[in-house]
Formats: C-alpha cells, structure tokens, sequence
C-alpha cells in the first residue's frame, strides 16, 4: 500500500504493456493493415480507481470480473448496483466514470425523457443473457421446479388478468401440475430497471393488446398509439403486485420461504444463486425452453445489432426477430448487456482512469467471457467480441491489450467457421416433453437442477413408470428433435423402463419424453393430483416448551432487577412487605437484618 | 431595614437605575459568536427551504393545486401528487411512535427509577448503543428477519381484530386455508416497526434525562405524604417530565418522518392511499426521493424537490410544536 513500491510496481507494470502495445501494434499492423492508430491523447500513467454505475440484470457478471482482475492485476474498480436507469444518469452526470444499462439511451417508444448526455460516449456489449421468471411454487409440500409459460400467460399475469395459479391457461401449460388455488403474486422492480424496460419491449411487441389495456388500468398515457417501453414498472394499487428495488430485492424477496406463490422476472444468474426454479418459457417452435448460455445464444442469432459506426447506437440490439426466433432452442427473452463508455475525456474522466477502463474492457471481453456460462450468462459471439475490442480501443487514455480471438477460449468460437457461434451450433435440441402439448418434463430448472428431493419428479414418477410401460412401442421420438437433452434429467426410476426403448433412444434416458398427450395425460394428471398438503407448521411440542421457556426466561429478566433494586432500596421494610406477597419471595432473614 | 428604606427612597427616584457592563474583548466575542451561530442556524434552515421551493416551483407550478390531492406519481405524464406518499409518511411515522412511545417510557422510568445503580450505567449504554446504529442495519434486519416472523402477527391480528378498519386486508379472507401470507409482506406496519426500533432510543434518552432532573424534594415530599413509588412517580416525575415526554416523542417523530434507507428497503412503494397498514404497500416521501433521485430527469428531480419540501414543511412544524411544548412545560423552562 506504500505509494513508493505501488509506483514502481505500476512504471515496471507500463513498461512491460508498452512492449506489450507495440508487438501487439505491430502484428496488427501487418495484419489488419491498422484501421484507427487507437486514441489520439496520451495514455495514462497508471491505473487509477475506477467507478461504475448501473445494472443489476449483469451486476453477476460485472463484479466477479472486477474481482478477477483484483486479484489478478490490482485495478481498482468500484461497481454500484443501482439500476440501469441510474447508470445512465450517474454517467450522464459524470458521477460515474462508466455506466451499465440493458437499454441506450433515449429508446423509441419510451415513457421517460431519457436524453442522451452530453458527453461522448460509446456503447459497447458486455455479456448475453436471458430475463428469467423465477418463481415460488409449492405442491403438497414439494417445490414446484418444472412450470412451463406461454408468453401469454406470462402477459397477463404481469398485467394482473390472471390472478391464481389454478388458472386454466397455466393448466393448459403444465397439464402434469396440479396447480393450487394460490394467488399469483408478482414481483417487479420499484426503481428504473433495464430488465423491466426489455420486458416492456417484450410485451409491446408480442403481446400488444395486453399491455395496451394495462397501460389503460394504470394510467399511462400511449406511446405512438401503444403502450409504452418503461423502465419504471407501472402497478396498480390494491393489485397484490409487490414491488421491489434491485435484481437482489426482487429475487430475495420471491426465495423466502413465506413468498410462495410470487414470480418475478430477474436475470438467470440471480435464480442460480437463490437456488431457485425459473418458468421454460414457450418459443415460436412451439418448445419451452429454459434461459440456459446455449438456449441464449441460438435466440440471439436473430438479435440485429446497429452496424452504422458514425450511429450514436452504433452495437445496439434490436430484438423483434429474437423474440419470433423460430429454432426450438430459443429463449425469447434474451438479450444483451452494455457499458457505456467515456470517448472524451471530460467530467473528471483522465488518461489513468482510461487506463484502467480499457484494461478491463479487454480483458473480460476476453478472458471474461469464459466464465458468462457458469455465472449464469452467455458468452458474447465472435462478432461482437472484435465490434467490443475496437470500441476498447478508443478510449481515451487507454492502452489495452487487444489479444486475437483465438486467445480467448471464447466457447463461440468456431474455429472452422469463423462467423458462426459455436455455443449456438452446438446446443443440444429441446427434449420431446418440452414441446408444448405433451405432459411436461420432471427435471428441474434454474436454481433447483440439483435438488431431486424436492421436485414434483416424486409425484410423477409413478405416472413416468405407468406412462413408459403402457408406452414402450411408442418409441418413436416426437418430432425427431427430442434427442434427449435436459442433461439426463428424467425421472429417477425412468431409466430401466426407458432401456426398454432399445437403439432410437440412445442415450436412453427419457421415458418421460416419449409419452404423448390423449390418454396418459389423463393418467399422468390423475397420478399428479395428488392430495394437497398445506406444508404443516414445523412446530412440536419440544419447539414449543423451548418458546415458553425463552419466554419466562425474557419475562424473568425484565423483573428480576426491579424485584431486586426495591429488596435493596431505602423503603426496605414497606417494600419487602409488598414483596412478600409477591411470586419472589425475599428472604425473611434479610428483611429482619 | 431594606423595606423601609427603599420605602423612603421610592418618591426620590423614578427612574431604575440603568445598569451599565463594561463588556470586555472576550464578553464581547463569546456574544457575537453566539448570536452569530444562531443566526447562521436559522439562516441555513431558511436557505433549505428555499432552495427547495425554487427547484420545486417547476414542478409545483405544473402540477398546481393537484399537487397536494393527486395521489399517483408519474411525473412524465403529468400525474404527479403528494397526497399518497405524505399519508404513508405519516401513517408509518404513527405507528413507529404508538409503538416506540410506551417503549420509551417505560425504558426511561426503569432507568431512571428503578435500576440499581450496578446495571444503570450499562443500561444508558445499551440504549444509547441502541440509538447509535445505523438505520440500514435496522432496514436489513426489517427485511430479513422482522418480515418473515411478523407475518403471523399480522395474520392474526388480521383474522381477529378485522371489523377495526384499519385492521382490515381486504384480500385476505381467513376461511381460506390457501390463504398466502405474502398479502402482508412490506406493509406500513412493518416499516413503522422497523422505525420504532429507531426512534425509540432517542426518545428514551430525552425522558431519562428529564426524569433524572425531577426535584428530589418533591419526590421525598410524596413519599413522605405516604405515596408509593409507582404513586410518586406518577404525581411528580411525569408531570414534572411531561415536556420531556412530548419533546422526545415529537423528536422521534421528527426522525421517523425523515427515516428513509431503512424504511425504503422493507417497503414495496405504492402511489395510493392504503388505509390497511397491514397489507402490502406504502410509501415515504423520504423513501421516495432515494428511490427515485439518482434516476430522475430533471423534471422528475424538481417534483422529487417539491415533495422533499413537502416533507420539511411537516418536519419542521412537528420540531416547532415540539419546541413549544416543551418550553411552557416546567421541566422546559430550566433548559
């Protein structure tokens, strides 16, 4: 911590990226022919602390690469979770030296006056990812970790027209559920939030009348003749809509044990960490699918991304094809994330700020990439990793390191074929139950892939067994897309009958999947159906002899030093006669002494 | 001696003889500096004031007269109004004083009254410990901790005592065994309990103070008159302390309406006016500008200034009350 030895370490530091730049520079100079000679200023001396400001949807992402390179290179950088909207604005005001939102600046369509800063200012990707609905569902005492939504019931139960969970359109979504009679209660951020403006694009888009007619309930005026994109969740009053601020709020409040029934949408990665199931939400193709790294890059495939340089929105997304992709694979709700970066050095942005910003822009576009996936992101493809390292290269002060793509184990790299996404290429298709009309799969999601016991795969499983034997000459796959995916996830006591299938199914591990709808779903919705037990309250009798004890034991404690105070204060004898009748009895030899 | 003669010189002299100080260097210092702080003190009060109603009058000026009857608060359309935000700012203010109020009171009378003197030094200690932590600590342990075990009580004072209308949850219906408890979650009384716990440490310590300085003849006098001590205490120490008792209760009043990190991470804010404080939903003027501040354009700020204004205007009429209350109070006129 001394500045002498920190100096140095950072002059030995520039010294060494000197050497480091030109090489680079020069490689690039023989291959790419040098487009832009990177900044025009001075670069920075040493790497100064940095501060950033803005989503919550990638903060996952964010602060594990800014403790990587902590840990790794000792460059500050401070990340506030405050919400894409205050990003923005922390930038604009220049209280932030970068900003993280889901959405630029001043975006069609939009409730807010949302104008773009006056300083300069670029936008670049950081990461993919998908909007989840993660959900509290209990049956009989066991979490619910398999619901499947069609983007319509998803509509209307964030615009408050379906209300309960035994709701026949969330029926005909999961007919292996015997859903409850339970309030839905969903949960939506209470700040400016860049997940509730991708989800407000979303419904204007694909569910237009829906959202109209909420825009109608709360009062929000049209935005060219519809319901607009916001980032503040619109709620009417009384609704049974709680709302909360920050991914962290939304997500915690849905993962405690009395929140059953809530559903909120919140980045995937929230819903890993809780532990918590998210809703498969159904694709054009007539599958639904789970927001996995995968399933998130074959949506984002369709993804058209503003190519226009001189475009103050040069690399922003447009969505309107991810969200009709037509692979089953899909994941509607994906999108990606960005940082907006300083281009001018103004508002207390300096050379060694830039420094430190280009560094780390380079590396987890780089590096950082490899870690989206087990963060519960997506890796950003080839294309926009080069878009992102030019961008990185124009910030002023700054001196990165660009490494070539093949460097970076970026898993979108396809070697052979450089334009593809290889993550996309080899996602594994759909699994046969989750096709939309066939008796759901049992294999959890989300948060919850890992926790057997809990699932309703217990209810199921007699039907999975029934359904398998009376099933066997099915055989066929549905579709052929169902080559068993899902991460050998059926039904525990599937796989012996499964065996049964013989070669088709040949990594033989869903029975499940191979029961069609008709007359095993009846079966299969009879086996699910069964008795609803309320969870009963954990109190026995041991628990509640401890509470009475506790409570005697609080009880004495407030009236033991009174008691005492008076058998020792100046009023002895009258006191000691009024405490005689009390339950303490003081000794009668002290009062006579 | 002294009457007559001033008897005999009363006629003589008219006028009172005009007393004359020769204020030295350091007189003269300590009474400019002091009148010199004062000044400065109500000068940054008023100059807040205006401050806020100049960056305010944008967004007053736009709403005009509905800017005190509308409840939602949607200042990009127009829509804006303080009336839900103050009612929750006030209800949760309420009920952290219903609550903190007997607390304090009664913490105060055991320190001051009856505490041995062993553990009375550690008792000031703990509350003053009390008042000493941070109002996010109390927020997150509101979030995490309070909400989950307050929702019994709240349901059974909702299945009890529902025919008391502000009792009421009108989505909740106790014959249903399905019955989600999340309809109590973040509700007014939450927040109000979560505030309590705040302002009920100040305001033990204001009391505690006054008690201590109730005349010991007094106290000796009722004793000897035969009183008990709870006799005692209660014809002598409260009322002497009763400017105490009000002072400290507005002074946590005053504190609970300012409350805002604790408040705003246990409530889920709604822009209506919720008559169920057990029921989700409220909203606080304070809880509202920190929610809202960092992301607002500049016409939102200025609405978000309007109502911070709102909120100082109340403030500062409870802290008057409270100072006038406690000046025509006798334990008030000594300090």
């Amino acid at each position: 911590m001394t500045p002498p030895t920190r100096r140095s370490r950072g002059a030995a530091h520039v010294l060494r990226r000197l050497a480091a730049a030109l090489g680079a520079a020069v490689l690039a100079l023989v291959a790419l022919g040098a487009p832009a000679a990177g900044p025009a200023g001075a670069v920075g001396a040493v790497h100064a602390p940095i501060i950033g400001s803005g989503s919550t949807w990638s903060a996952n992402a964010i602060q594990q690469w800014i403790k990587n390179v902590w840990s790794n290179y000792q460059w500050k950088i401070s990340y506030s979770e405050s919400g894409s909207t205050q990003g923005r604005n922390d930038f604009a005001n220049g209280t932030a030296d970068f900003g993280v939102s889901e959405i630029p600046y001043a975006i069609v369509n939009s409730n807010e006056g949302d104008t773009r800063p006056n300083r300069q200012f670029a936008y670049m990707p950081i990461v993919a990812g998908g909007t989840a609905f993660m959900y509290n569902l209990v049956v009989g005492g066991k979490r619910v970790t398999n619901l499947r939504l069609s983007g319509q019931v998803i509509a209307k139960i964030f615009t408050g027209v379906i209300t309960t969970w035994d709701d026949a359109a969330i029926k005909a979504d999961n007919p292996a559920l015997a859903l409850p009679s339970i309030p839905i209660v969903p949960v939506v951020r209470s700040d400016g939030s860049g997940a509730t403006a991708q989800v407000s694009i979303w419904l204007r888009q694909e569910h237009t009348a829906i959202w109209d007619a909420y825009c109608g309930k709360v009062g929000r005026p049209m935005v060219n003749g519809h319901c607009g994109v916001t980032s503040n969740y619109p709620v009417v009053p009384g609704s049974g809509f709680v709302s909360r601020s920050g991914s962290n709020g939304v997500s915690g409040y849905v993962a405690q044990s009395h929140a059953v029934g809530a559903i909120t949408f919140v980045e995937y990665s929230y819903a890993l960490n809780a532990g918590f199931p998210v809703a498969k939400v159904l694709n054009r193709a007539g599958y639904y699918s789970e927001p996995t790294a995968s399933n998130v890059a074959v949506a984002l495939l369709q993804a058209h991304i503003n190519q226009d340089t001189s475009s103050p929105d040069y690399l922003t997304q447009d969505l309107s094809d991810v969200y009709n992709n037509a692979d089953a694979r899909a994941y509607p709700l994906s999108s990606y994330s960005y940082i907006i970066l300083p281009m001018r050095l103004e508002a207390s942005f300096t050379e060694d700020k830039g420094l430190t910003l280009a560094d780390f822009g380079a590396y987890f576009l780089c590096e950082g990439q490899q870690q989206a996936e087990t963060l519960g992101y997506s890796p950003l493809p080839v294309n926009l990793v080069l878009a992102g390292q030019a961008q990185v290269d124009r910030i002023p002060g700054g001196d990165p390191v660009i490494k070539g793509i093949a460097q970076c184990n970026n898993p979108t790299l396809d070697p052979s074929d450089p334009n593809g996404n290889a993550l996309a290429k080899k996602a594994p298709m759909p699994s046969d139950c989750d096709r939309q009309g066939v008796v759901q799969c049992v294999a959890g999601t989300g948060g919850a892939k890992d926790l057997p016991l809990e699932q309703t795969a217990n209810n199921s499983d007699p039907a999975g067994a029934s359904g398998s034997s009376g099933n066997a000459g099915l055989g066929a796959v549905g579709d052929g897309a169902g080559t068993a995916g899902g991460g050998g996830s059926a039904g525990a006591g599937g796989d012996a009958a499964a065996g049964s299938l013989g070669a088709q199914d040949q990594s033989a591990t869903g029975d499940s999947e191979v029961v069609s709808a008709g007359q095993d779903a009846a079966s299969l919705a009879m086996a699910a159906a069964s008795p609803q037990s309320i969870p009963a309250p954990t109190s026995s009798a041991a628990t509640q002899l401890a509470m009475l004890g506790v409570g005697a034991g609080v009880r004495a404690a407030a009236l033991t030093p009174p008691i005492l105070s008076k058998r020792g204060g100046r009023r002895r004898g009258r006191l000691s006669a009024l405490a005689g009748a009390g339950p303490a009895g003081p000794a009668p030899g002290k009062r006579l002494s | 001696m002294t009457d007559t003669a001033l008897i005999e010189r009363a006629p003589a002299e008219d006028k009172p003889r005009r007393v004359k100080t020769a204020a030295g260097a350091a007189d003269r210092v300590f009474r400019y500096g002091a009148h010199g702080s004062g000044v400065l003190v109500l000068a940054i009060m008023t100059l807040v004031g205006l401050f806020l109603a100049i960056r305010g009058a944008e967004a007053i000026n736009a709403a005009g007269g509905r800017f005190l009857t509308e409840q939602d608060w949607e200042p990009n359309s127009g829509r804006f109004g303080i009336a839900a935000v103050l009612f929750g700012t006030i209800a949760i203010a309420l009920i952290a004083i219903v609550v903190a109020l007997p607390l304090a009171l009664g913490t105060a009378t055991y320190i001051s009254e009856y505490a041995p003197a062993g553990i009375k030094s550690f008792l000031v200690g703990v509350v003053d410990l009390m008042a000493a932590i941070p109002s996010v600590v109390y927020g997150l342990w509101g979030f995490f901790w309070l909400e989950g075990n307050l929702l019994p009580v709240a349901r059974w004072i909702a299945t009890n005592f529902a025919w008391i209308p502000i009792f009421k949850v009108s989505r909740f219906d106790p014959q249903d065994p399905l019955a989600t408890p999340t309809v109590f979650t973040a509700s007014a009384t939450l927040a109000g309990l979560v505030v309590a716990m705040m302002v009920a440490p100040i305001a033990c310590s204001v009391m505690r103070e006054v008690f201590a300085q109730a005349p010991v003849g007094e106290r000796e006098g009722a004793l000897a008159l035969g009183a008990s001590k709870w006799g005692m205490i209660r014809s002598v120490v409260y009322p002497f302390g009763r400017g105490g008792i009000i002072g400290g209760t507005m002074l946590g009043l005053g504190r609970a309406l300012g409350e805002t990190i604790a408040v705003y991470l246990v409530i889920s804010p709604i822009f209506v006016i919720n008559w169920e404080i057990l029921s989700t939903g409220t909203n606080s003027i304070s809880s509202l500008i920190a929610l809202r501040y960092g992301e607002a354009s500049s016409f939102e700020l200025s609405a978000l200034m309007a109502a911070g204004l709102a909120l100082f205007a109340v403030t500062m009429v409870v802290n008057f009350a409270a100072g006038i209350i406690i000046q025509r109070s006798r334990s008030g006129e000594s300090s």
